[in-house]
């Protein structure tokens, strides 16, 4: 269904740096990724790849001229809590949190965990451009700016196709879940699979 | 010993009073209420709204209705308003000459001058050409990253990009050597080719410098005299860019069009006159000015104007029920503006502010229904109704109850859709007009120049003031000042410009800063009530001379804005005018004037009304 | 890709076909993704000591979630369990298909059986006994149909007109709901309005946040809840801050004004939300029937609702559902029966999922039938929408089956949409708010939806709408406007619906209107089905009625039509 918009297909290398603390610098976003992203799971609930995921999240932040850290949350699949653990460690408060469905979160440390700056929860509505803008925002956010939200979008049918599918998404990364685990800082790598 | 309620039914809210008359024409005022107007002002609609506000003014003076003597009404005369706005410029680019947007973040620094080249046909370049290349829609950040530098390895000289996403930081952090990128270009591919172009970007917090002036862009493209004279438009549309790309094509322009918008014709008692709209408000008020008091206005049948006051004509036909042809419209205001436009032709939708013209125009319509209104009335109350005085007159008697006044008064009565004001001499004299244009207006100006298209963000951007979440904890007040909260704040508004309403904090979407908003708003409420005050005051003046007023008293609605009544101030405050928003008894505020104003004048004089239906 | 392999022109035509846009999971009972079939299910099982439910299906009471403590303390009827637990499950589902046993035989063992036990029971059952059994069940004798009607832009112009055509068209309630939560009172009483300007004693709801939803029944702006929600497993339950005793505590709130209400739950929620302590998901649907039942409500609506994709994902996921519908009226009561919410791309699966409520017939057949096109739906679009309606109708005539709706000719159609929006305009006038003007009510009158409609002042109509809830206007307020508009014969069926709360009869199991403004419920209107030749057929003027189609040929003139 998605097509990644290259002919590049990027492996995603992520290498665990021990436990994650909070950042110093306050230009900084943290990413906040679900126990299986880019592990047992590769791509999205509409089959985009993780590595591009990840990869359009960053490009989002470092257009901005921020700084970007990315951090594996292994205590829990509820996404609000990834999102609101990745702004408490992030030297801004600005954190991103994105489940391996593809459901994503902009979350701000003083607020409330049940809330949340942006919440995209459409998984199969996600696409790459929607995580570049994402990426984007969460870094103007970090700098202090007021930027329109993503507009977030909502199809009817997505229910009859979708649904189930998501609801096994979300119980199989929640078989991931190591809980009290703390979250670890997560060395980041694309490979160029093959050249299309 | 009698009971009385003074009623004053207005556009929008119907007040009440209720006092005790002694033998000796002494007033005690017992207590007052207010409630929205049911149906339009004038008409036997208004019942249920008066028996509303007479019961609850009844309530708060612990009386009864069947105690109540007499029932006053102010003589009610609806005044109704219609808005309009047309666009009257329009900025249109040919030949694609120039992309001045500012992306949000372009990449690089400095002025780069080349050939374009489509980044396809880079790897054709000849070593030592200058190029500026252009990268269109689905190139990945990284394989343009990497085209440039490989470029530049076979000694092309690349000296900037003009790109199609926004990638612009992108590419550059991927760039052996930098070179200014400008970005977010939507229609990249009408760039022409083969062109002599020029891209400019300036360092963060900074403006461009070669490509907004004449002889920068003359000495970049080694231009004449003649050329020079024909590329100004181009630098001066760029001033204020951080970021800009000119390309020099045969035929490129800017021009700033005006847009016929017709001409309005002015009917008044001193004569018939007419005048383009696009000459802007000024020119209209002036010539308004020349013909007053007027009897009618029209607009060329065909034109925008034309179909502006159709328009209002319309509206007003509707809500009270005569034909088009039979209303008069008493008053116009004319208001400079400006609205966010696309830029016809541009390559990254580009917005221009573009001029326009706002008017407001007011009809005041027929007396006849309000003796069917009274007999209504008297029907629902079981009590005498007696039509009052003129409105004006009742409105200079309420607020002369305000503490510290004195004849010579005039009063400002600030509503929805008009402005009216009245003025009382030592004499005893009054005089009155209504105008056109008051908070309504405003709201459409804020509405129109924030590019908002909410009504009612506009309306409480009008009432309420600015502040700017810093974080969740405390807010930027537009004085200047913090203020900290406790509660965390709702994330909606987080590094948001909010609104501080009744109902809490309400963000403004866009990328308008607190001193944009701001200023658009304190402008917007400057060209209407302070314009509308100067112009109702000196109508009523004695002598149309402003120095004969005394004191001013603001009321209405709009009086409790929390910053119009200090912008009139200000405004007449050079002239030895006392001015100051009302407090009716000392009590009311700018509320209840002419409910007050009905029972002192039927204190005065009670024999003068007459009761209706005797 | 590489040059992939050669694919059959057939396959290529299948995967066109719109079913396969659809989703579909296999199951994992593991997690509670299976619809009723799953070995992690507790077994059937209660002990009663000193008139104390110990122990319900295998977990002794010091064991007991909220859920078990609330079933077993007010849902079963502890002098029946024993026995009712006794028999097999099977000879229960006999006694549920065979017409000879009553539906009053069925009660006195069903008001005994615990949850394990009627999923039991359902689980010996097909589809088409199910339905058997469903139409002995239902509690009404005559089955109804409920619509929604809403607005994509909250225009109360059109709703007031949907309103009128759908219940001239037979749905004997409406139900709405908002895009923008502030414009919430002003189409509650457009829905008032239009519903009483088509067929009289329609009852109306507006679905909204429990409190708000609640002043406005009290105030008699709206005629019934519905939206209170269940769930089956407690840590759903505690993620809306809720209890089954919170839950109930509302509902006698409604019950102390005599106003109608039922519960709302649906299989497939609990799953996903990643919660279902791997339960089946009808297991937990009937922990959400028997919490419903002793809560004291008198109805629900289940049969999924918006969690539709999960069920309908899995193998034998439409029979759960059904399933759900039967057990709610096998345990008395009344069941809005789904068929609410977009299900399907295939035409061909939305019927299919349709037929087993509509033929055996429930007390409203579609929770929500969209009286407007999808696009309108608030409610994220539903199984069938006003484009439906014909098809609907010669479903109906085809198979001589109720579904509560009829064929109007186009004329009647227009005639009562500008009364609604007439009235309204009236009303509005009345009670001072935004004006509506003779452009509105001429284009609502012929419109489709509201993109044909012209827009409102959506700030003054926010204003107003907001005044309405500080004025403290009432159901009676309405009722003075419309007479006073010159509707007298409206005002009379509104005073008379709002009558009905003093005396309570709504709150009869199943209670709706008749156009002569007379409860008919389960208690004078009770299902006697009791097998061929008896219980509720479609006969006499309603048959004449259901025969009439747009299209129809004329046997006395074959070159016209009738209709």
């Amino acid at each position: 269904m998605a097509d990644t918009g290259t002919g590049t297909r990027r492996i995603l290398r992520l290498d665990e740096r021990g436990t994650a603390g909070p950042g110093g610098r306050t230009d900084e976003v943290v990413l906040g990724l679900s126990p299986a992203f880019g592990d047992f799971f590769t791509k999205t609930i509409v089959d985009i790849p993780h590595a591009e995921v990840l990869r359009e999240l960053l490009a989002g932040i470092e257009e901005q001229g921020v700084h970007a850290r990315v951090i594996r949350f292994r205590g829990g699949s509820d996404l609000a809590v990834i999102a609101h653990a990745a702004a408490k460690l992030s030297g801004s408060g600005i954190g991103v949190g994105v489940l391996s469905r593809g459901t994503t979160m902009i979350h701000q440390k003083d607020l409330v965990r049940l809330s949340n700056l942006e919440l995209f929860p459409q998984a199969p509505l996600m696409d790459l451009d929607a995580f570049r803008k994402i990426g984007r925002n969460a870094a103007r956010y970090a700098k202090g700016e007021s930027p329109e939200p993503v507009p977030a979008r909502n199809d009817f049918m997505a229910r009859p196709r979708w649904q189930a599918k998501a609801a096994l998404l979300h119980i199989k990364e929640t078989e991931f879940v190591v809980p009290g685990a703390d979250p670890v800082e997560l060395d980041v790598r694309f490979q160029l699979a093959d050249a299309g | 010993m009698t009971l009385v309620a003074g009623v004053d039914i207005g556009n929008s809210t119907t007040e009440a009073c209720v006092a005790e008359l002694a033998a000796s024409g002494e007033v005690t005022y017992l207590g007052s209420a207010l409630a929205p107007t049911s149906g339009v002002k004038g008409t036997a609609d208004n019942v249920e709204g008066v028996v509303t506000v007479v019961g609850r003014a009844l309530a708060a003076a612990g009386r009864r209705l069947a105690e109540l003597d007499t029932v006053l009404v102010n003589e009610a005369t609806p005044v109704i308003s219609g808005l309009a706005m047309e666009t009257i410029t329009e900025t249109i680019v040919t030949e694609s000459t120039m992309i001045g947007h500012n992306p949000d973040t372009p990449g690089g620094a400095g002025l780069g001058v080349g050939t374009t080249v489509d980044f396809g046909a880079l790897g054709e370049c000849a070593p030592g050409e200058p190029v500026i290349c252009v990268v269109g829609a689905g190139v990945d950040f990284e394989d343009a990253a990497h085209g440039l530098n490989a470029a530049v390895a076979r000694g092309v000289e690349v000296a900037g990009a003009v790109v199609h996403a926004d990638d612009a930081t992108l590419i550059v952090n991927r760039l052996d050597s930098p070179v200014p990128v400008v970005d977010e270009v939507t229609l990249v591919e009408k760039v022409p080719l083969g062109m002599p172009a020029a891209v400019e970007v300036a360092e963060q917090g900074r403006t461009i410098r070669t490509l907004s002036n004449s002889y920068g862009i003359a000495t970049v493209f080694g231009l004449d005299a003649e050329q020079t004279r024909m590329v100004a438009p181009v630098a001066r549309a760029l001033v204020g860019n951080r970021s800009a790309v000119v390309v020099r094509t045969p035929e490129g322009d800017v021009t700033g069009r005006r847009i016929p918008a017709g001409s309005l014709t002015l009917a008044g008692e001193r004569g018939t006159r007419s005048v383009a709209v696009d000459e802007g408000a000024a020119e209209i008020m002036g010539v308004l000015r020349g013909v007053r008091p007027l009897t009618d206005a029209s607009g060329e049948p065909g034109t925008h104007v034309g179909g502006m006051l159709a328009r209002v004509r319309d509206t007003m036909s509707e809500l009270t029920g005569t034909e088009p042809a039979a209303v008069r419209i008493q008053d116009v205001l004319a208001v400079d503006t400006f609205v966010p436009q696309r830029v016809t032709g541009a390559l990254a939708g580009e917005f221009a502010l573009e001029n326009a013209v706002g008017l407001a125009a007011m009809v005041r319509t027929s007396r006849g229904p309000m003796r069917l209104l009274a007999a209504r009335l008297r029907e629902a109350l079981g009590v005498d109704v007696l039509i009052g005085g003129v409105e004006a007159d009742m409105a200079v008697l309420g607020a002369l109850t305000t503490p510290g006044t004195g004849t010579p008064v005039a009063i400002l009565d600030l509503g929805g859709g008009s402005t009216d004001a009245a003025v009382a001499e030592r004499t005893g004299v009054t005089r009155s007009v209504h105008l056109a244009g008051a908070g309504d207006l405003v709201t459409k100006l804020i509405d129109s120049e924030l590019g908002l298209d909410n009504r009612e963000l506009a309306e409480d951007i009008k009432k309420y003031p600015l502040a700017k979440a810093e974080s969740f904890f405390h807010v930027r007040m537009e004085d200047g000042t913090a203020r900290f909260v406790t509660e965390p704040l709702p994330a909606e508004t987080f590094a948001r410009v909010v609104v501080l309403s009744d109902a809490g904090m309400r963000p403004v979407p866009g990328r308008h800063s607190l001193e944009k908003i701001r200023q658009v708003r304190r402008s917007a409420k400057h060209k209407v009530f302070v314009v509308n005050a100067l112009r109702a005051l000196e109508q009523v003046a004695p002598g149309g001379n402003l120095r004969q007023i005394g004191f001013v008293v603001v009321l209405g609605g709009s009086a409790l804005d929390f910053e119009v009544p200090d912008l009139i101030a200000e405004a007449v405050s050079g002239l030895g005018i006392v001015c100051g928003t009302g407090n009716v008894r000392g009590s009311e505020g700018p509320r209840n004037a002419v409910a007050t104003g009905l029972v002192a004048a039927h204190a005065l004089a009670a024999g003068l009304d007459q009761a209706v239906g005797e | 890709m590489t040059t992939s392999a050669r694919r059959s022109k057939r396959t290529e035509a299948l995967e066109q076909r719109p079913v396969n846009l659809d989703g579909f999971v296999e199951e994992w009972p593991e997690v509670g993704m299976v619809a009723m079939e799953s070995p992690y299910d507790p077994e059937p099982g209660v002990r009663v000591e000193d008139g104390v439910i110990v122990e319900l299906d295998g977990r002794p009471r010091a064991e007991f979630d909220f859920l078990d403590q609330f079933i077993a303390d007010h849902a079963l009827d502890i002098e029946a369990t024993e026995r009712a637990m006794a028999i097999p499950a099977v000879d229960i589902a006999h006694l549920l298909v065979d017409p000879r046993a009553t539906r009053q035989d069925v009660l006195a063992v069903s008001r005994g059986l615990t949850p394990a036990k009627l999923l039991e029971v359902v689980k010996t059952m097909n589809v088409v006994e199910m339905m058997m059994a469903l139409q002995k069940m239902r509690a009404r004798r005559t089955p109804a149909n409920q619509a929604h009607a809403t607005s994509a832009r909250d225009n109360p112009v059109q709703v007031a007109a949907d309103a009128a055509e759908a219940s001239l068209r037979g749905f004997r309630e409406l139900e709405t709901t908002l895009g923008v939560v502030r414009y919430a009172p002003l189409v509650a009483i457009a829905l008032q309005v239009g519903s009483q300007a088509g067929t009289p004693g329609v009852l109306t709801q507006c679905a909204l946040e429990e409190a708000t939803e609640l002043e406005l029944g009290m105030r008699g702006i709206t005629a019934y809840a519905e939206t209170i929600s269940v769930y089956g497993t407690e840590p759903v339950f505690c993620d809306g801050d809720d209890t089954p005793w919170s839950k109930a505590f509302l509902a006698s709130a409604y019950a102390s004004r005599g106003i109608k209400m039922r519960f709302t739950s649906g299989t497939g929620s609990e799953v996903q939300m990643g919660n279902a302590e791997g339960r089946s998901m009808l297991y937990l649907e009937i922990r959400c029937i028997l919490v419903t039942k002793g809560a004291g409500v008198q109805g629900l609506q289940n049969g999924s609702i918006s969690c539709i994709g999960v069920p309908g994902a899995v193998p034998g996921g439409i029979r759960a559902v059904l399933a759900e519908n039967l057990i709610a009226s096998m345990v008395d009561l009344e069941c809005a029966s789904g068929n609410d919410q977009s299900f399907s791309h295939s035409d061909l699966r939305r019927a299919a999922r349709l037929l087993p409520q509509l033929l055996p017939g429930t007390d409203f057949v579609c929770s929500g039938y969209s009286s407007t096109p999808n696009y309108d739906n608030m409610f994220a679009g539903s199984n069938v929408d006003a484009e439906d309606f014909d098809d609907w109708n010669t479903i109906q005539r085809d198979l001589q089956v109720d579904g509560g709706l009829r064929h109007v000719p186009e004329a009647e159609l227009l005639a009562v949409r500008n009364r609604a929006a007439r009235a309204l305009q009236g009303v509005f006038a009345h009670l001072g708010l935004p004006p509506i003007t003779d452009k509105e009510v001429e284009e609502v009158t012929y419109a489709h939806g509201s993109k044909d409609l012209p827009l409102r002042d959506v700030l003054e109509d926010l204003k107003a709408a907001q005044s309405v809830m500080d004025r403290g206007v009432t159901g009676l307020d309405i009722v003075k406007g419309l007479e006073a508009s010159g509707f007298g014969d409206m005002a009379h069926n509104l005073l008379a619906i709002l009558r009905h709360r003093v005396s309570g009869d709504l709150l009869h199991t199943s209670a709706i209107l008749t156009p002569e403004l007379e409860t008919l419920s389960a208690v004078n209107d009770s299902n006697d089905y009791a097998g061929p030749g008896s219980g509720y057929r479609p006969s006499g003027a309603r048959w004449e009625e259901m025969k009439r189609l747009r299209h129809v040929v004329s046997a006395q003139n074959p070159e016209r039509e009738v209709g």
